[in-house]
């Protein structure tokens, strides 16, 4: 067992547990979005923020890829921590406006305004889809292409995949543009599916059943108004 | 090759290769490093080979191709050996006598290296201020190495370290030497070395260790790894199989960037050698221990010089950060243990085992030590390589290594480690070198670039490049970096375009902040320094941007338009007047030119011309276009009629009355420009006529007195009264100004008291105050000087004065006294050299101490000679009296022209109202809107800036008008400002042949022996032919905003056919 600090109170934890775990054994909230039980960590998304260490030599982590160790000290609600937590909230409001698993972030932060640029990307790359498809599903069919801004999700090459099965795993955990009904055309590849869902799926004769059950659906919503 | 099998037999093989190598033996050492290459090198080898095989000189002298040595600036050079001569910039013609003068054991004079800041010849490589202020232990190495040459190597000492630490059979104890040595990590970080290896060799040993050498160099202007890689490959593989020995690591890998195809070359040959020889592989060197490196090629990701994405890429995967822990000291490779160090660290470990950690460790600063390369590189004279010991300033490596900035530009920061480095002011130079110093003055070493910047640096750009930079090169993973970076490049260009605000600038902090905490790795970690070191020490500069709209290094395009508009103080369209002229336009030429400026043919004859200096054609080697000169023909050859002044308003008795007091350009210019509003102006002068210091300071051989009457007329309209004899102080106060109708008062009464040396006797009969002097005699036609005359100052006014005197009957010689070089006055060059051919004599470099008078008379001047000393904030070298250097000069007239202030005495205390001063020099204002502490009251000119040009002059006066008439108006006096660009389209003429792109028309002048004596003027007209080539050369900044745009020309043209 590894003996650690959380807030002042001191616990103990299994080891392997991150430090996520182990505040959310003690009750403590930490907002994620790119975290999921049963997916591996991956530390995208920059929620999960904790400030570690003994002043003056303090950090800030990512709680869900950060492993407990022997004691450690971690505040997670320091001013620090929610003062970088909002601008990364501000920067996702920025970006996705429209999901509505940000906006409740957002509104359960405070954070009420938005100074950039305002954007309309329907993905944050928190790479979900991605560990869900191999994870879970086995498959492996989508992944992260380049980097910096030009970082996308989709199959390599934009060549179709043989290994999608259309098992909607992707679209079930995107918190961004919550469907991501993408068939596996190149050209429709992971991103930008919320456009082509107007009735989605069954209006467009691909299938007999309508294929998710997200409620609401947003590309429905946009297309009403 | 035989392989060794066993320590001694390195030892004899090094033993037998050094006695082999014959040390007297002649021999051409040619620079092949990438940089020399490119600027040649491959040429100069050949012609070399070339010139021994065909003169039979195999026997006599010899060849040897290095790496890179350092000075690239110099590129390609050529040293000799044993004389140890260096020729730089070697053309392909020299290579012949070069070798014939090492035959002869002698030195090509000519061709030798000009130090170019004393112009001292420096016959010896140790004499180049360049390699004499380094150090260089790591570097230095290059020069002894043809890096695909084993035995040169080992005949250099090398792998001798590898087998001290063999002998001594004892892993822990090279382990202790390091962390002795105190080497700390040189790619950035700093962590100790000798710890990171400890750690390793802690690791359970069952499944294999790894080492790597970090040769992913990705940083913009630093290339030390490189220099090292592709110079002295053997340096690093020995340190790492040392490192092996220590740790017990089983492999051991290279990264290095694919874009380094030199370096992996000459490294897979270092290696096969290395192998071949056996001090790399199995059983190395017969002791037992085995250790092999291999090669991995980056494929150009910046990040994966971050350690735990660099270890991700050596597996095969996507190079991405992971968190730490765990470390890849516990968990690296293939989840193996993994120490990674810098070249540069590599490169280090055998110069501690060949020196002794302790003596290593005696170079630095404590927790500093050894050397450090840095890559010097921007703004700076001697572009190169630099190794100096840590904790050295940062003023000694740019201006005593660096040699300065190149041009006149002064050097305003350096930028240090990269792009997650930050950029230190020059105020800061004294800052010594070293990872906690940078780290405190927010930047970091790095891996050792450093970016020199001049005032022709936008520190707006540079955090947008980086930016630009970062943005595509984080991995992407961190939400923050990625979408972070992002938006600090949109916010960086939205205000390098104009279209910031001040609530910019507190989100850009802000964000940037963010961005530091709550990113994974380092790059994250860093990437805001760039924006937060430019905005802690060049906030102003950002401030000017998003306020004035103005970007003073003329970099932002869209707050620059055309330099030479920029630079006007009046925002003269010179591009427009000039393509007037190559069209032969001259009428609206002369209209582009009267209209900002109610001086046109003064500012012909004596403006500084900004505009000039910045001209697009003038960079890169080029000569500006001579715009000044193109004034001139314009002015002297259109009437002025040809421009009638646009009056807003009719003329109205019942306009508000201004009084204006002096009627210099400032005071005139505000007369005109309010005259034509409408407004009744009264100017008082002090003197008997118009014009301040254009009348009484510049002389007629610059600007003849009809000319400038003659513009000064044109400005005296129906609504604007002279009053001349009247001065403020003497015949009214402004007290009394305020409390008659006037609604607003102008005061322009310029600066014209001569600043006093402040030595005993300054008041001696035979001392003039240069002001005094030039006043006596263009106002009034006396001739104070006579002969022998000596000038102290350096400056235009001096240079004046200079010319006047020796104009004057009686005077015999006249001497200008400069405490600086000849370089660093402040008058135009132009003027001085014409004082020089007029057989005026210019003494620099003295100080002086004493005035020599006898009963009250002036009999001559004591001077002290100095010596250029330590740089000062400026970047120039402080003149520095040299103790008992005193000597006398004898004089009749000495003329003090050391600079000049305002004469405040006039407003001070006058009828109650007190008026802000600046050290009782200067009137206190709002450089904005020339408002003084007292309402209705206004300053412009030299009486509020100080001393300054004839067009800042005018441009204040310009201001004051549409200020004043704001005031009266009750208006907003400081109103927003937008860029300022070109509007008007002119088309281009047709393009003309290259051959007469490269010359600037000097102007004509009467010779010097006819103007020694006379006052005419000096500088002649062009000639229309001339004029119309010069006009040619302009290189139209203008047309990339004013040009049509192709699509909408199109569209109009579709849109008027009918359908």
């Amino acid at each position: 067992m590894i003996n650690l600090t959380i807030n002042g109170l001191k616990t103990s934890v299994e080891d392997g547990s991150t430090v996520l775990e182990a505040a959310q054994f003690l009750g403590f909230p930490i907002p994620t979005l790119c975290h999921m039980e049963g997916l591996e960590p991956y530390g995208a998304c920059r929620l999960c923020l904790v400030e570690i260490g003994k002043a003056p030599n303090t950090k800030l982590v990512s709680s869900c890829t950060y492993p407990a160790q022997e004691g450690l000290v971690v505040r997670t609600a320091s001013s620090r921590v929610l003062k970088a937590r909002k601008m990364v909230i501000e920067l996702l409001l920025a970006s996705c406006p429209q999901s509505k698993v940000i906006q409740d972030i957002a509104s359960a932060h405070a954070v009420n305004q938005q100074r950039f640029k305002q954007e309309h990307e329907d993905c944050i790359l928190c790479g979900l889809c991605v560990r869900m498809c191999k994870e879970q599903m086995m498959a492996g069919a989508i992944g992260f292409r380049g980097r910096g801004e030009n970082r996308s999700l989709g199959t390599p090459f934009d060549v179709k995949s043989e290994e999608c099965r259309f098992c909607g795993g992707c679209m079930y955990v995107c918190p961004a543009c919550q469907l991501r009904c993408t068939f596996n055309e190149p050209e429709k590849a992971i991103c930008g599916g919320c456009q082509n869902l107007s009735p989605p799926c069954v209006e467009e004769e691909k299938f007999d059943d309508m294929m998710c059950y997200m409620a609401p659906c947003v590309a429905c919503e946009i297309d009403k108004a | 090759m035989s392989k060794l099998s066993s320590i001694l037999d390195l030892e004899q093989l090094h033993q037998r290769l050094f006695d082999d190598s014959d040390h007297e033996k002649l021999r051409l050492v040619v620079c092949a490093g990438t940089a020399c290459q490119a600027s040649g090198s491959n040429g100069i080898i050949r012609v070399a080979k070339k010139h021994i095989i065909q003169k039979d000189l195999l026997n006599k002298i010899s060849l040897r191709i290095t790496g890179c040595q350092g000075f690239c600036e110099m590129g390609p050079f050529v040293l000799t050996e044993p004389q140890n001569a260096f020729y730089p910039q070697v053309a392909l013609d020299n290579i012949s006598p070069i070798i014939e003068s090492v035959l002869d054991d002698k030195h090509v004079e000519e061709l030798l290296y000009r130090d170019s800041n004393t112009g001292k010849k420096c016959s010896n490589l140790e004499d180049i201020p360049f390699f004499k202020n380094q150090k260089r232990t790591v570097l230095g190495a290059n020069q002894k190495i043809d890096p695909i040459r084993i035995y040169d190597y080992i005949a250099q000492g090398g792998y001798l370290s590898l087998a001290k630490v063999l002998s001594r059979e004892d892993p822990d104890w090279a382990v202790e030497e390091v962390k002795t040595s105190g080497l700390r990590g040189r790619g950035g970080a700093g962590f100790s070395t000798g710890i990171k290896w400890e750690l390793l060799s802690r690791q359970p040993n069952g499944k294999g260790k790894f080492l790597v050498c970090n040769a992913d160099e990705g940083d913009p202007g630093a290339y030390m790894d490189r220099a090292i890689l592709e110079g002295n490959p053997h340096s690093i593989l020995e340190g790492m199989i040392i490192g092996a020995y220590g740790t017990g690591a089983t492999n051991g890998v290279i990264y290095v960037r694919a874009e380094y195809p030199l370096a992996i070359k000459h490294l897979t040959i270092a290696l096969g050698q290395a192998r071949d020889l056996g001090v790399l592989g199995e059983n190395i060197l017969g002791t037992g221990f085995s250790f092999d490196i291999d090669i991995v090629r980056g494929a150009g990701a910046f990040v994966c010089g971050e350690e735990t994405a660099l270890i991700r890429s050596i597996e095969g995967q996507t190079g991405e950060p992971r968190q730490r822990p765990p470390f890849p000291i516990t968990k690296g490779i293939h989840g193996k243990p993994t120490a990674i160090n810098n070249v540069e660290t590599w490169a280090n470990i055998p110069v501690i085992f060949r020196l002794g950690a302790r003596e290593f460790a005696k170079v630095g600063t404590k927790g500093n030590s050894g050397t450090k390369i840095f890559s010097l590189v921007g703004k700076i004279k001697n572009t190169g390589l630099v190794e100096v010991p840590m904790g050295t300033t940062i003023g000694e490596i740019v201006f005593g290594i660096g040699g300065g900035p190149p041009g006149d530009a002064r050097i305003k920061a350096v930028q240090t480690g990269g792009p997650s480095g930050g950029c230190i002011p020059v105020k800061k130079f004294d800052l010594p070198v070293d990872y906690d110093s940078l780290a405190k003055a927010g930047s970091i070493m790095g891996s050792g670039g450093m970016i020199v910047m001049d005032e022709n640096t936008c520190m707006v750009d540079v955090a947008k490049y980086y930016m630009n930079f970062l943005k595509d090169e984080s991995c992407g993973k961190c939400f923050s970096c990625r979408k972070g970076t992002q938006r600090m490049y949109e916010i960086l260009d939205g205000i390098s375009k104009g279209e910031g605000t001040l609530e910019d600038l507190d989100l850009l902090e802000e964000l940037a902040i963010a961005v530091m905490d709550s990113t994974m790795c380092g790059l994250g970690q860093t990437a805001s320094n760039p924006v937060l070191s430019t905005l802690k020490y060049f906030r102003e500069e950002y401030r000017r941007h998003i306020v004035d709209k103005r970007c003073d290094a003329l970099v932002c395009k869209e707050l620059t338009g055309a330099p030479c508009q920029a630079t006007c103080p009046v925002g003269t369209e010179a591009w427009r007047y000039i393509a007037h002229i190559g069209k032969g336009e001259f009428e609206e030429a002369y209209l582009a030119i009267r209209e900002p400026n109610p001086f046109p043919s003064v500012c012909a004859r004596v403006c500084n011309h900004p505009c000039e200096s910045r001209c697009r054609a003038g960079e890169s080697g080029g000569e500006p276009v001579a715009i000044r000169a193109l004034k001139r023909f314009i002015t002297d050859r259109v009437d002025p009629g040809a421009y009638k002044p646009m009056r807003l308003v009719k003329s109205d008795p019942e306009m508000p009355r201004i009084a204006i007091v002096g009627s210099g350009p400032a005071g005139l210019t505000a007369a005109h420009g309010l005259s034509l509003m409408g407004y009744k102006v009264t100017i008082f002068e002090a003197e008997d006529r118009p014009g301040g210091m254009l009348t009484s300071a510049i002389p007629a051989y610059r600007l003849p007195r009809e000319v400038l009457q003659k513009e000064i007329d044109s400005l005296i309209d129906e609504n604007v009264t002279l009053k001349c004899n009247s001065a403020l102080g003497r015949d009214f106060t402004l007290q009394e100004l305020l409390d008659g109708d006037y609604k607003a008062v102008y005061l322009a009464m310029g600066a014209h008291k001569s600043r006093r040396l402040g030595l005993e006797d300054e008041d001696a009969k035979g001392v003039h105050p240069s002001i005094k002097f030039l006043k006596a005699f263009n106002l009034r036609g006396e001739s104070l000087a006579e002969g022998r005359v000596g000038v102290i100052g350096g400056g235009n006014s001096a240079i004046d004065a200079a010319r006047v005197a020796l104009r004057q009957e009686k005077v015999d010689s006249v001497t200008i006294l400069y405490r600086r070089t000849r370089e660093e006055m402040p008058a135009f060059p132009e003027e001085i050299e014409a004082a020089l051919e007029e057989g005026i004599e210019l003494v620099t470099l003295v100080t002086p101490a004493k005035i020599l008078s006898k009963n009250g008379n002036l009999e001559g001047i004591e001077c002290l000679r100095n010596e250029l000393g330590d740089y000062d904030s400026s970047g120039r070298r402080r003149p520095v009296p040299l103790d008992g250097s005193e000597y006398p000069i004898p004089l009749d007239n000495l003329i003090v022209a050391i600079s000049e202030s305002s004469d405040l005495d006039c407003v001070a205390g006058s009828g109650g109202t007190e008026i802000d001063t600046v050290d009782n020099d200067r009137i206190k204002v709002n450089p904005k809107t020339l408002c003084t502490n007292l309402p209705g009251v206004f300053a412009g000119g030299d009486v509020a800036t100080g001393p300054s040009t004839v067009v800042e002059a005018i441009a204040a006066g310009k201001k004051a008008a549409v200020v004043i008439d704001r005031y009266t108006r009750g208006d907003e006096l400081e109103q927003p400002a937008s860029p300022l660009v070109p509007k008007v389209y002119i088309e281009p003429g047709a393009p003309v042949d290259e051959e007469i792109e490269a010359s600037r028309p000097r102007q004509p002048e009467i010779s010097a022996e006819s103007r020694r004596r006379g006052f005419d003027e000096v500088e002649l007209s062009l000639t229309q032919e001339d004029a119309i080539r010069e006009s040619s050369r302009c290189l139209r900044c203008d047309l990339e905003f004013t040009r049509p745009n192709q699509d909408e020309a199109e569209k109009s043209t579709a849109e008027s056919k009918p359908a």
